[in-house]
């Protein structure tokens, strides 16, 4: 499946350009990489979960990370943004060396994640799910918190770009409504554009297709793209082969921990060892109906 | 059997020393429970640092007990510290077993024959708070009373007591008509003002019912007092953004963490926060007696606030002021009941020939049977306290 | 029927129960005294048995007690009969003064801690009589060797250790399979107990058959408590959190009906009281005690074995590691729990009738031994079996061993801490030093000795 030339966008093309002479081969280096991982092993009670020996994640491109259940995506999301700590190995986000760096400096980092259960905080409305994600709040501190005079310009601020943020997710009536209310696919539109309130340079998506509806899928598909379009860094776990064809400059493949194949969409869905580790996982689907 | 009796000691348990000091510790447990979902169950470790830092003050410094206000402070942050630092990034339950453990410690600890010189063992240390007693304007002897139009009360204090009435009657019947208007917004004004007239009504009539010696009567007016400002601050504090980062722990605190909140120092800061709280509670409850006495705070004291603060409904500054009310109103009630019945009866409950109450002492038996059949019915039917919001507890978590 | 109202109703069942079970013992209770109020002073000799190390107390006749009320005036005066008792009658429930005449003691004889002038409130008067001890003593320790007195403490802390982890080992299994952390587990223990104190002293009946009949009713208790009140929390799907308040509020209703029906103070068993202690080496043990620790080892040794070994004890070890793999592999977790409870019900009775025979039983003898369970689970890591057996055998071990200090420091009046590591922890005091290990496990290995890190956090 080519995509269209046409239809690519200039952030695209130029993703794409930058990655068109990285061999595509696991752990292969990269022009200008956002993140490194080295050495990264974690394992639980004797069975490996992750085991990466190298893997470079290109700034500025729509990177896809697949595999199937159990290849430890999610856990190698964990450890990269602290939820989890490696047994061995280090990391490195924008030149910055993450070892020993705790999950909330990650995201002062300009290093976002979203989680595969969406973790929308129901009795709280969209609007304040929204205002949460904006970091440096002065009003945060507890002393200031009894001080409005220090925070309130700052709130109303966030508020507009929350609301901007929520107009372009065709978000913007359900304002004021508990997340608790909203749909499966809202609420990952809603973790999305809360995650974006951090004003992020790598969003770290898990899973943001799952359990959406196929209309919802297609706009939640332009508004990744639009991410790099502004400059942001999109790394995605993902299962729906369609989709990371459509819009991932680069795919890497992970299969029992370890990162087997890397490349571009064409390269890796004719690349015979993503095809042995799938039909290994589930023996007689084809490639393209199972990734 | 003597209906205005029962009555009265129910009537006028809504305002009295115990509803206040038990208010002081619900809003502190509130900011901990309610708003950072925080199962602290060591509350009565964090009042008796109150209790202890001014009762130790007065008594072996000489000094006034009111110089020990700010070294409860310090006493409350250092046991919330040695709290949190160990629990707060593990599971939930891990902090309700320190934290009632750390309690218990506490008490052991201050009523033990080994440290009696300094904690006075357990018979605590008595009388300290001779300055608060003596000073006017209220008379230790004389009896006092709520009602703006007792004879007891002068036109200055019948003023105050008036407006605070008002106040309260507006603010409650808010929230009664919220509860009773529940979706539909039509009409609410209306309801706003029958609710608060009926308020209005039931606080003079409840207030007529009260009497209190001029100790108690002194110690309401500053713990009311107390409890209103650290009720307002802890209002205008859940609106704050850091009030947001709270709520948003007790929902999730993935989410808020990878957001960029440092949800570690959040927790702790709610835990110190909570406990400097009940540390007022504790202080305001050993100056009401003028002793401090390490039994009060033992680790049924928690459970009991925190059925008090269940009943008037989590993460609602309302509802731990109106909830330790309400509690200790029904308590009251009970107990007179349960009095007044063994009296009428000669002095024995049989029901089935089975002798449920054969001398006084059973009655707070029954009384503590209550508490704990309230807490559970309240946990499984009305997460939400008597006047929450039933919408908000039926969202569900994923 | 929606699962609310069955909820409600099963409440109701419980209720309904509860108030049938009061009945019952209510019947069993002993016949309320109409006793007139009084204060009863009690004035016993401590003596340190020369062989065994231990204290007895012996009572001490003819010594004169005033008690005069808050204004000073005397209202009572008693001297002690040959058991070393004076009951004072007193006017009403008020703080009371009691002065014990030091001039009227035996030659020789001092009082120890606390005093010749007491403090009675008047709210202590949970029954008609306030019991005030005094204790004489002359300078008679340490007339036992520091090793078998070592022996003794270690001989001792076994039992209990041994105890403890029986108690114990029903509240990890119920934490593993469902995620609860039950706060009324220790009302199951006095349950045991008292049903089994009821059954052998108030209705004469041999301890052969009152004490499994009372071990069978813990583990009916147990499954009762989770039929009634678990099992449809979880399917009404009421978070863990407030599951732990709900058992908070069962303990405090179990704890006062305990209280209503055994009253105040302690009571002793009829059965294997009074036993002359038999000497082992530096040690001394009744046949009683022997008797327990034995079968508390057995009883344990099987719950491990079968934990390890049997169809059910691997399905059970499976649900705890992970409920929702087991159940896709076709185990029926909501057996398993319910066996669980049951085993849990029926250990927790065992351990509370073995500690009732050693310390007498009363309302909250179960109550007392909550929190030192939670220090040997933390230590052994929560939701393992085999870590709640380990930790609080050594918790069990290590209460008791901490009451004999290390004498290794010269001079005396060491402050209070480092005092206890010289002359041992005050007997008041001894659970302290273990909450305390428990908050330094918590900060140096969470996951306890044998847990495994994933679980904490």
């Amino acid at each position: 499946m080519a995509t269209d030339e046409q239809t690519l966008s200039e952030t695209a093309r130029i993703a794409r350009a930058a990655l068109a002479n990285v061999a595509p081969e696991p752990g292969v280096a990269k022009p200008d990489p956002i993140m490194t991982a080295e050495g990264v092993r974690r394992s639980f009670g004797g069975i490996t979960a992750v085991d990466v020996e190298r893997v470079e994640i290109q700034r500025g491109s729509i990177t896809a990370l697949i595999g199937p259940n159990g290849a430890g995506k999610t856990t190698f999301f964990n450890l990269m943004t602290a939820f989890d700590t490696p047994d061995t190995g280090k990391w490195w986000f924008d030149g910055k060396d993450l070892e020993g760096v705790q999950a909330h400096k990650t995201a002062d980092m300009g290093m976002v994640r979203t989680f595969q259960l969406t973790k929308s905080l129901t009795k709280m409305s969209v609007i304040e799910n929204m205002k949460l994600g904006a970091t440096g709040q002065k009003g945060e501190k507890w002393w200031n918190g009894l001080l409005p005079f220090t925070w309130l310009a700052q709130e109303r601020e966030i508020e507009a770009r929350a609301d901007a943020l929520l107009a372009r997710f065709k978000l913007d009536h359900m304002r004021n409504e508990y997340a608790g209310t909203l749909s499966g696919g809202q609420r990952k539109l809603l973790e999305m554009s809360r995650a974006l309130m951090t004003n992020p340079k790598l969003v770290m998506l898990d899973e943001p297709m799952a359990g959406v509806n196929p209309a919802l899928k297609q706009s939640l598909n332009q508004h990744i793209k639009g991410l790099r379009d502004e400059g942001m860094t999109v790394l995605f776990v993902e299962h729906d082969m369609d989709m990371v064809h459509d819009i991932s400059d680069w795919v890497i493949v992970m299969a029992e921990g370890m990162i087997i194949a890397e490349g571009t969409p064409d390269q890796i869905s004719s690349n015979p060892a993503v095809i042995d580790a799938y039909l290994g996982a589930h023996q007689g689907k084809s490639l393209l109906e199972d990734l | 059997m003597n209906w205005s009796n029962i009555l009265t000691a129910t009537l006028s348990a809504f305002f009295g020393v115990n509803a206040m000091y038990f208010a002081l510790s619900a809003i502190g447990l509130n900011v901990q429970f309610g708003y950072a979902g925080l199962l602290n169950f060591g509350q009565a470790g964090f009042m008796a640092c109150g209790a202890y830092a001014v009762g130790m003050t007065a008594h072996y410094y000489g000094i006034s007990f009111w110089w020990g206000v700010p070294i409860a402070v310090v006493y409350a942050v250092i046991f919330g510290l040695i709290m949190g630092v160990p629990t707060l990034r593990l599971r939930a339950d891990y902090l309700a077993i320190v934290t009632i453990a750390l309690a218990e410690c506490v008490r052991l600890i201050v009523r033990s024959v080994t440290f009696k010189k300094y904690f006075g063992g357990s018979d605590g240390i008595n009388q300290f708070a001779n300055s608060f007693v003596s000073k006017t304007p209220f008379n230790p002897s004389s009896k006092y009373s709520l009602y703006p139009f007792a004879d007891s009360v002068n036109a200055v204090g019948s003023v105050l007591l008036l407006v605070s009435f008002a106040v309260c009657s507006v603010l409650l019947g808010h929230m009664l008509a919220q509860k009773w208007a529940k979706e539909e917004r039509q009409g609410f004004q209306t309801k706003w003002i029958i609710s608060a007239v009926a308020v209005m009504a039931f606080l003079m009539i409840a207030s007529k019912q009260t009497e209190y010696d001029g100790l108690s009567f002194k110690s309401l007016v500053v713990g009311w007092i107390l409890a209103a400002v650290i009720g307002g601050f802890i209002y205008m504090l859940m609106r704050s953004p850091w009030g947001r980062v709270i709520k948003g722990i007790r929902e999730d605190e993935d989410a808020v963490r990878s957001l960029g909140k440092n949800v570690y120092s959040y927790k702790m800061q709610a835990l110190i926060l909570g406990g400097v709280i009940a540390t007022f509670s504790g202080i305001m409850f050993s100056v009401s007696r003028g002793s401090v006495q390490p039994d009060n705070y033992s680790r049924d004291v928690t459970f009991y606030v925190l059925t008090a603060l269940v009943l008037g409904g989590l993460a609602k500054v309302s509802g731990s002021i109106v909830g330790p009310m309400l509690f200790w109103a029904i308590l009251s009630f009970v107990d007179a009941f349960l009095n007044e019945l063994a009296k009428s009866w000669g002095g024995h409950v049989d029901i089935f020939g089975i002798p449920l109450i054969t001398e006084s002492s059973h009655i707070g038996v029954y009384v503590q049977v209550v508490i704990g059949l309230m807490l559970v019915f309240l946990m499984v039917f009305r997460p939400q306290g008597l006047f929450g919001n039933k919408k908000e507890m039926a969202l569900d978590g994923h | 029927m929606n699962p609310g109202d069955q909820l409600k109703k099963r409440l109701q069942h419980l209720v309904a129960l509860l108030l049938v079970g009061l009945a019952v013992f209510g019947m069993f209770a002993e016949p309320a005294h109409a006793e007139d109020l009084a204060v009863k002073v009690r004035v016993q000799n401590q003596v340190q048995d020369a062989g065994t190390g231990k204290t007895k107390k012996e009572p001490v006749a003819g010594v004169k007690v005033v008690v005069a009320d808050t204004s000073g005036a005397q209202v009572g005066e008693g001297v002690t009969d040959d058991k070393g008792v004076a009951l004072i009658p007193l006017p009403a429930k008020a703080d009371y003064t009691v002065t014990l005449d030091e001039s009227t003691l035996p030659e020789g004889f001092a009082l120890q801690e606390g005093g010749a002038e007491r403090q009675v409130k008047g709210d202590a008067f949970v029954t008609s009589t306030v019991t005030v001890n005094y204790f004489t003593g002359a300078a008679n320790r340490a007339t036992v060797g520091w090793w078998s007195q070592f022996a003794q403490r270690l001989a001792d802390g076994a039992r209990f250790g041994l105890i403890l982890a029986m108690c114990a080992v029903g509240l990890s299994l119920i934490f593993g399979t469902t995620g609860l952390t039950n706060f009324a587990h220790g009302e199951m223990v006095t349950f045991g107990a008292m049903i089994a104190y009821i059954l052998n002293t108030d209705r004469a009946i041999t301890p052969w058959l009152a004490f499994p009949v009372a071990i069978i009713a813990g583990g009916a208790f147990g499954l009762a408590q989770n039929e009634f009140i678990y099992s449809p929390l979880r399917k009404r799907k009421i978070g863990l959190v407030s599951q732990m308040v709900v058992t908070v509020g069962v303990a405090i209703v179990l704890k006062n009906i305990f209280l209503r029906i055994l009253g105040g103070r302690t009571k002793v068993f009829a059965a294997f009281n009074n036993q002359d202690c038999k000497r082992v080496g530096p040690i001394c043990v009744t046949p009683r005690d022997a008797t327990t620790a034995l079968i508390s080892l057995v009883i344990l040794v099987g719950v491990a074995l079968a934990l390890q070994k049997t169809r059910l004890g691997k399905a059970t070890r499976a649900v705890s590691d992970n409920p929702d793999l087991a159940s896709s592999t076709g185990i029926d977790s909501q057996k398993i729990i319910r066996l669980v409870w049951i085993l849990g019900g029926m250990l927790a009775a065992t351990g509370g009738i073995f500690r009732g025979l050693d310390e007498g039983v009363g309302p909250f003898i179960g109550s007392d031994l909550l929190f030192l369970m939670f220090a040997g689970i933390t230590l052994g890591g929560l939701g393992s079996a085999y870590g709640a057996l380990v930790g609080s055998f050594v918790i069990g071990l290590f209460v008791e061993v901490s009451t004999l200090g290390i004498p290794i420091m010269p001079g005396k009046n060491w402050p209070a801490p480092l005092d206890w590591l010289h002359n041992g922890v005050p007997s008041e005091l001894k659970n302290v030093p273990a909450y305390v290990g428990m908050i330094i496990v918590l900060l140096v290995r969470p996951q306890g000795i044998l847990g495994r890190r994933e679980r904490v956090g």
